[in-house]
């Protein structure tokens, strides 16, 4: 008796939610509401279509599904989730970018959630895709965001054509330095441009003795040698996979090189969290005030300073490129990915459109809170015009620059290996940094057999 | 049976069938209860245990990946002879197989110095304390003991470190040792953190075989003249293999397919010391390319097997001799 009322009472809801967003005109509300309510058979049979299609359409609450980070590092999210009542606002089973449980789930056609945030393009997407568990945003996403997406960004999102993710919180690799110790090593307070400059610069910074190391970076391929080897050009890509052979991508990790020797001992070793991804020597030196230079997405600076003893020491620059090198850098967007499986769909698209256009996540993001100084930004044009119309007294000069990059900086691509490449290729390459192998060519060359080998299989 | 109730005649008696009948039907009951009495425990052991195993078996004769739907094919021993013949899989044991060798010795030998030294306090409020001190380590949850660990193991920030650059000078900043994170010592480092976690887990072991132990035959064997060595080696020791057997049998089982610690410690890096087979299992049936289940299923099966084999061997070292 109380499981029918209960779903009576959810016929209800969905008729009135379906009323408010004009989908059925109040007549079929009625109706609806007088089958729900009298239960009588014969009425029952009646309304039988119209019922079902009731409860199909709505029969639970929008339900996001959170990466834990991003609620950590963005405290705002619940003052955007209270605009939405009912919202079953949930944290993912994604530890360490695992997304078994979603495929599992889609494997059975369904969904216990109706979006994820937390999706990195070429870290999980191609596989998403692959697996049938998510679908393109196209139909429910409004035309105006669509074209705010800044080109860029719009394109690593998407595939055949079609926008498997919504972009939220934007990360791009550049340049951070302590001031306090690059000043104490007599050297100018301006990012080095170019590569040359900022060995010489960390070279410096060791010999002055201003701190144990000169310059630090983190070892994993998406974070360094990418990043570095955009900074010659970005043409490194084949059939969506990196070609290690490319000439930049060999003179990026000979740059690494030359870095390590001025870096903390430490350097390549795995780290603490997440599979060795996160918690790495690079965040502990820089965190520990013990290296001048970092190169990493400035979202690692922004949070190391936190634990510095005068945070606004730290300052922020583009990458350094090579000499007569493109400049270019690597970018990630932290998005949204709508399950095939899930439900409230139009729903969940009114809910990113509100989170990634919340003024308050951005403010917070880029000035920082109580608890977290993220330093994400966001992914709509319209933002950065609106800014830079009228710039709010609180923002820093390193939104602009990143605003800039976005030009010429590009991101990996979206392949089922996206990030595998990487993982593989690492202790391969690495057998140049250690000194095991004299030729970074040779240590390359082997990363793109390895690969190739491991693609064989399947 | 049937056939000497028939020879003694008794069939033809209508009273004696009825009991035959009656006796048997008591028995028929009596199975089926003790039957249903099972019933829970077998469905678990069927749904939970037999099933996974079986399941993983027919998965590691197919080509099966988890991110393509298409349907698996039977492919016999390809995923078999494919990990067989990939260098990594023998790496990978090998290293699961140092680890224990690093792990096992300090499960048996300081818990049981520590068991012996334990027994001997006669003050039972201390006695209590010093098992409640030993526990401490054990009831940690895991989360806190990794994180506590890894603080003390850090290269840059950890004490250890602090201790051997900054209080004794024994190295400097660029060659100080790098505990963790994919080096030499990583494995070694993660063995001593094992032992002293499960320190007193072990102990109690051995402490509960000591208490089993009748303390007339010590005694008895003090008074012939032996001494405190033999009385260990001749009495004690013998009467606690039981307890040795389950703790290495356990034991070898638990290092051999240790994972959480080595995504901890070490990541998905395939030249790390924690890249065992576990991780290699893992790594290609939860991470690479379509996730090829059933060559993982088959790397799991050959780590298994192994693991078999070698625990056959243990429980001959350690059967009972008596």
């Amino acid at each position: 008796m109380t499981e029918r009322s209960e779903r009576e009472d959810a016929m209800r809801e969905a008729g009135r939610q379906q009323l408010r967003e004009g989908k059925i005109d109040r007549r079929e509300f009625l109706t609806r509401s007088m089958v729900a309510g009298l239960g009588i058979a014969g009425v029952g049979a009646l309304g039988k279509g119209t019922m079902r299609s009731a409860l199909a359409a709505d029969p639970r609450p929008l339900t996001p599904t959170f990466y834990s980070w991003i609620q950590d590092l963005h405290p705002g999210i619940p003052e955007v989730n209270k605009k939405f009542p009912g919202l079953n606002y949930q944290i993912a089973p994604v530890e360490g970018f695992g997304i078994e449980r979603f495929v599992a789930e889609g494997k059975n056609k369904e969904s216990t959630w109706d979006v994820y945030v937390g999706q990195t393009p070429f870290v999980e997407m191609s596989a998403l895709i692959k697996a049938d568990v998510i679908e393109p945003w196209d139909n429910y996403i409004p035309k105006d965001v669509i074209d705010d997406i800044i080109p860029s960004i719009r394109a690593e999102c998407t595939v055949n054509g079609k926008l498997y993710s919504w972009p939220f919180l934007l990360d791009i690799a550049g340049m951070g330095w302590h001031s306090g110790l690059t000043a104490k090593a007599g050297l100018p307070d301006k990012g080095p441009l170019t590569w040359d400059e900022y060995l010489a610069g960390a070279q410096k910074i060791v010999d002055s003795k201003a701190a144990p190391y000169g310059a630090t970076f983190d070892p994993h391929g998406w974070r360094s040698l990418v990043p570095m080897a955009h900074s010659m050009s970005s043409a490194i890509y084949k059939d969506g996979l990196v070609d290690f052979t490319a000439e930049p991508v060999v003179e990026a990790l000979k740059l690494m090189k030359k870095i390590m020797a001025l870096g903390n001992p430490d350097i390549l070793l795995e780290g603490a969290s997440d599979g060795g991804v996160n918690g790495t020597p690079d965040e502990v030196s820089f965190g520990a005030q013990k290296v001048g230079f970092y190169t990493k997405y400035f979202n690692a600076p922004l949070r190391m300073a936190q634990y510095w003893d005068d945070p606004k020491l730290l300052h922020l620059g583009p990458l350094p490129k090579f000499t007569g090198g493109e400049g270019s850098t690597v970018f990630w967007t932290t998005g949204c990915a709508l399950f095939k499986y899930g439900q409230n769909k139009e729903k969940a698209a009114e809910y990113i459109k509100a989170l990634t256009y919340d003024p308050q996540i951005w403010k917070d993001s880029i000035v920082g809170t109580a608890t977290a100084h993220p330093g994400q930004l966001p992914p709509y044009s319209s933002i950065y015009a609106a800014w830079n119309t009228n710039k709010p007294d609180w923002m820093p000069d390193f939104v602009s620059l990143v605003r800039s990059q976005l030009e010429k900086a590009k991101a990996i691509d979206n392949h089922v290996f996206g990030l595998q490449q990487f993982v593989i290729g690492k202790p391969i390459w690495e057998t140049y940094l250690k000194g095991t192998e004299p030729d970074p060519k040779v240590a390359l060359a082997k990363v793109n057999e390895a690969i190739a080998a491991e693609m064989k299989r399947g | 049976m049937g056939q000497s109730i028939a020879a003694t005649g008794l069939t033809h008696n209508p009273a004696h069938r009825r009991g035959a009948l009656s006796s048997r039907m008591m028995r028929l009951q009596n199975g089926v209860g003790a039957w249903l009495f099972l019933l829970p425990a077998v469905v678990f052991f069927v749904g939970y245990q037999v099933y996974p195993i079986f399941r993983v078996l027919w998965i590691s004769f197919t080509d099966y990946q988890f991110l393509t739907n298409e349907p698996a094919h039977w492919v016999w021993f390809k995923n078999y002879a494919e990990a067989l013949s990939d260098p990594l899989m023998w790496a990978s044991l090998w290293r699961a197989t140092y680890f224990t060798i690093l792990f096992l010795p300090g499960t048996i030998i300081l818990p049981l110095l520590l068991a012996i030294l334990v027994d001997r306090v006669t003050q039972p409020r201390l006695a209590t304390l010093y098992r409640v001190v030993l526990l401490i380590p054990a009831v940690i949850p895991s989360t806190l003991v990794f994180v506590l660990w890894k603080w003390m193991y850090n290269f840059q920030t950890g004490p250890i470190n602090h201790l051997l650059v900054d209080t004794f000078g024994l190295f400097d900043a660029r060659d100080a040792p790098q505990w963790l994170g994919g080096t030499a010592l990583t494995l070694p480092s993660i063995a001593v953190m094992e032992v002293w976690w499960g320190l007193g887990y072990h102990t109690i072991f051995f402490l509960a075989g000591l208490a089993a132990i009748p303390k007339d035959l010590p005694e008895a064997a003090r008074i012939d003249g032996a001494s405190e060595w033999q009385v260990f080696w001749h009495v004690t020791r013998p009467r606690l293999a039981p307890v040795m057997m389950i703790l290495v049998v356990l034991r070898f089982g638990s290092a051999m397919a240790v994972i959480d610690e080595y995504l901890i410690f070490g990541g998905f890096n395939r030249e790390t010391p924690t890249y065992t087979w576990t991780m290699f299992m893992y790594d290609e049936a939860f991470k690479t390319g379509l996730w090829r289940q059933g060559f993982g299923a088959a790397i799991g099966m050959i780590g298994a097997v192994a693991m078999m084999i070698v625990v056959v061997f243990l429980l001959r070292i350690f059967r009972p001799r008596d």
